[in-house]
């Protein structure tokens, strides 16, 4: 059975697995279980939920718009595609 | 009657597929109707990920060139806008790796464009809102490009883990991996204070 010291380090390391919704059940249930009596992997939850709140909160750049110029290599290179191996 | 909303997406399908089709065989102007549908996101991605307009303008049109040149290889395994941000992906990395040095300390959202702010009239509920924006663009602007890739990617592009995945050229676990290691990195970067008493 795994040492409370064992669990502390297994969650600290799981934070965002757990916000992410990857663990299974068994391993849920285990963080859960530790961060209950565990002051710091509580406050860790929410910062790793704050952290992916506000990391998503950066996304501010609606408006920015490409340059005129983005096609002028394409324009300059001119002349069909080569037609290469299959990339993709 | 007007179209059902899947006869409209089959439609939009057929018309790239269309698209993809003339300019494999040497129209640019299809291709720039094609690339250019996602121009606008593609350079905020490259924006995000270098952190600089300059080199993202040089990079976005080497991108583009790429594409040009490698759309006679492209079979739709993946969907054209995933295999051109796989592109722009692999440029910026490439740009990053050239420049020698980490991106800027003020990458993802510079103040000139205007992030919005938190729901909040407190000036001082706002300021605690920039500072963590600003100690959020430090921390990704120190991460490893691949680690940053991985956050910008799933975390402010919002994309599944399995289309993250797919733009990376990576595994879901090895994607996975890095998307928590960088979020590991940047908590602890940021401290979990800092973090809960921004309210999330």
């Amino acid at each position: 059975m795994p040492s409370r010291s064992d669990d502390h380090r297994w969650s600290q390391q799981h934070l965002s697995h757990y916000v992410e919704g990857e663990l299974d059940p068994r391993a849920r249930s285990r963080l859960d279980r530790h961060a209950v009596g565990c002051v710091d992997c509580g406050r860790g939850i929410r910062a790793m939920r704050a952290l992916v709140y506000a990391v998503q909160g950066l996304d501010g750049l609606a408006g920015v718009r490409a340059p005129a110029t983005i096609f002028d290599r394409v324009r300059l290179a001119g002349g069909a595609p080569s037609p290469s191996s299959p990339n993709a | 009657m007007p179209p059902l909303a899947g006869q409209r997406v089959s439609d939009a399908a057929d018309t790239e597929a269309r698209l993809i089709a003339r300019a494999q065989a040497g129209d640019v102007g299809a291709f720039e109707r094609l690339s250019g549908a996602y121009a606008d996101r593609l350079f905020m991605l490259l924006l995000r990920l270098l952190g600089d307009r300059g080199e993202a303008e040089d990079v976005a049109q080497e991108v583009m060139l790429r594409a040009w040149r490698g759309i006679g290889g492209f079979r739709g395994r993946s969907s054209y806008f995933t295999w051109l941000y796989r592109i722009a992906v692999n440029e910026a990395n490439r740009a990053l790796e050239k420049r020698g040095r980490r991106p800027p300390a003020v990458p993802i959202g510079p103040d000139e464009l205007q992030l919005p702010g938190p729901a909040t009239d407190d000036p001082s509920r706002q300021a605690e809102f920039r500072e963590l924006r600003r100690a959020l663009s430090r921390a990704l602007a120190e991460l490893p490009p691949v680690l940053r890739t991985a956050v910008v990617l799933r975390d402010v592009e919002g994309f599944s883990t399995q289309e993250a995945a797919e733009i990376a050229g990576v595994s879901q676990a090895a994607f996975k991996s890095r998307l928590h290691q960088a979020r590991r990195r940047v908590r602890a970067a940021i401290g979990d204070e800092a973090l809960v008493s921004s309210g999330g």
